[in-house]
């Protein structure tokens, strides 16, 4: 059962992790894809390949605030730095999305896990004060909603909205790999990141990562 | 009271008399229809709704569609034959009631749907949705992280008609799939019932005694799951939930059920007063009609704040 369900998955993400195989289907070129949930993973391949690379990558570029700038705005109020860098979610209490980039030493790298992660320490304390998510398995959906040009609105359900938010995670980390131990290194990075309260550690979904040899 | 309806009458008479003729005048009532009252997440909506219309200085009128989306059409036209100012409402049914909240919308009264969203949109002002899929995935994360990302373990699903149970169940396995590790030895509906679930767990777990964990699609179930896990000595095995109940909270400060995942019904139903409310003014709420509301994970650590669907 679990099987099937995994397989399902990996062609619905049409890429993804890279133990599954990447399975083309008709609808992602030519016919228009249906509008039920069975068009869904043709509709987003369309999404991604209009926006990810000629309107994501180069947004969250752009707009990423260097660690140590958006870390004092933030001090000063989460709704003033938001307003002034972030993008909010819906809702009362819903998290403000930021874009950030910096680099610092590698504190910590668990990466025995499924979603692996770094922890990076950008201001020379001692201590990580940023968490990167290397994938597979990433939490939240930060980058789709940073991004202003995704509008749920206009998305037949949640459930198609949740899988652009799959879909994109799954974009950002694929291909990532870390070789040996970065622990003591210096990484940097670009990425975007959902907070609700000014103290709330950031869980960094990397656009670009680099760890220096 | 009758003064400060007067003015707000006449201040929403005067906002829309080019846009919107048909709503002049009546009561200003606002009707709230959620299931049934049966289960506290949509008394906590009913009730939420309700004290914000009172506290906006409008009469309400609360009723409820059992899941019905034949006597949810019945409501409506109830509602539009009363001439209530506005709509709030957890609907019977996403293509279902399309065609109610239209009815509505033709006779010039706006509706804000909370909690479950429509396949249609255009048709209802405001649709501010649970992010269940969200929300879901914070449960399978916990569970996930409770099993030491291994071992096996048993799903209960909602009742099958309630799109709900269909995304709940997806976000589930978007996360717990991606570790090969988890397997899952069992999957069955309970229904969202605490009886079914209590014989469903029972079961399972004969046939199934390596099981270290079950993930249910709503607390009623994860309460029924535990009660028959505590029957059987099983008091090991990890149970997460969803929707963030009283009954469960208590379950968790006691260290029976792990987590829940809250959705803020009470202050989401406010919301959607308040955007009726803005709306009836001003012509618009200046929001985007379809709004996803997070859900917030609940364990031990912030167990003790949680009351009736809300954290304070």
């Amino acid at each position: 059962m679990k099987r099937i369900l995994l397989t399902v998955a990996c062609l619905a993400a049409g890429f993804g992790p890279s133990a599954c195989k990447i399975v083309k289907t008709d609808s992602v070129e030519g016919k228009a894809p249906a509008a039920d949930a069975s068009g869904d993973d043709a509709r987003i391949q369309n999404l991604l390949t209009e926006t990810w690379e000629p309107k994501l990558l180069p947004t969250i570029r752009d707009k990423a605030v260097p660690v140590a700038d958006l870390r004092a705005a933030i001090a000063g109020g989460l709704d003033a730095a938001g307003k002034a860098h972030g993008k909010a979610g819906s809702g009362a209490g819903a998290a403000w999305n930021f874009a950030v980039k910096g680099q610092g030493k590698v504190i910590e790298a668990k990466l025995d896990s499924r979603a692996r992660t770094m922890g990076i320490d950008t201001d020379n304390d001692g201590a990580a004060d940023v968490t990167l998510q290397l994938g597979p398995v990433v939490k939240g959906s930060a980058l789709r909603d940073y991004s202003p040009f995704y509008d749920f609105t206009n998305f037949r359900d949640q459930i198609e909205f949740a899988k652009l938010g799959r879909a994109l995670n799954d974009k950002a980390t694929a291909g990532l790999t870390i070789e040996g131990d970065p622990t003591g290194k210096t990484a940097s990075f670009t990425g975007v990141f959902a907070i609700r309260s000014a103290t709330e550690a950031w869980l960094v979904t990397p656009i670009s990562v680099e760890v220096a040899p | 009271m009758n003064f400060k309806r007067r003015i707000l009458v006449s201040a929403m008479a005067l906002a829309m008399a080019g846009a919107l003729p048909s709503l002049a005048a009546a009561a200003d009532t606002i009707a709230i229809i959620t299931p049934s009252h049966d289960n506290p997440f949509f008394k906590a909506e009913a009730d939420g709704a309700a004290a914000k219309a009172k506290e906006l200085g409008y009469e309400t009128m609360v009723l409820v569609h059992d899941d019905d989306a034949n006597k949810q059409s019945q409501l409506f036209d109830s509602a539009i034959a009363a001439k209530v100012k506005a709509i709030v409402l957890d609907n019977a049914g996403a293509d279902a009631s399309v065609a109610a909240v239209q009815k509505a919308k033709d006779a010039g009264i706006p509706s804000f749907l909370i909690d479950r969203e429509i396949t249609a949109s255009g048709v209802a002002v405001s649709q501010i949705v649970s992010n269940n899929y969200q929300g879901a995935q914070l449960g399978a994360e916990e569970f996930v992280k409770l099993l030491g990302e291994k071992g096996e373990y048993a799903e209960l699903l909602g009742k099958e008609s309630d799109t709900n149970a269909g995304i709940r169940s997806q976000g589930y396995h978007d996360v717990i799939d991606q570790y090969p590790d988890m397997k899952m030895v069992a999957q069955q509906t309970a229904n969202w019932s605490q009886t079914e679930a209590y014989t469903v767990m029972e079961s399972m777990l004969q046939a199934n005694p390596g099981i270290k964990g079950v993930i249910s699609g709503n607390d009623t179930m994860a309460m029924g799951a535990w009660a028959a896990l505590e029957a059987a000595g099983r008091t090991d095995v990890i149970v997460v939930g969803f929707d963030g109940s009283n009954d469960v909270r208590d379950s968790i400060a006691k260290g029976g059920i792990k987590a829940t995942v809250l959705q803020p019904a009470y202050s989401q139903a406010q919301m959607a007063v308040e955007q009726a409310d803005k709306f009836l003014k001003t012509g618009s709420t200046g929001l985007e009609e379809k709004q996803l509301m997070d859900c917030i994970l609940i364990n031990a650590d912030n167990a003790s704040k949680l009351e009736t669907f809300a954290l304070n």
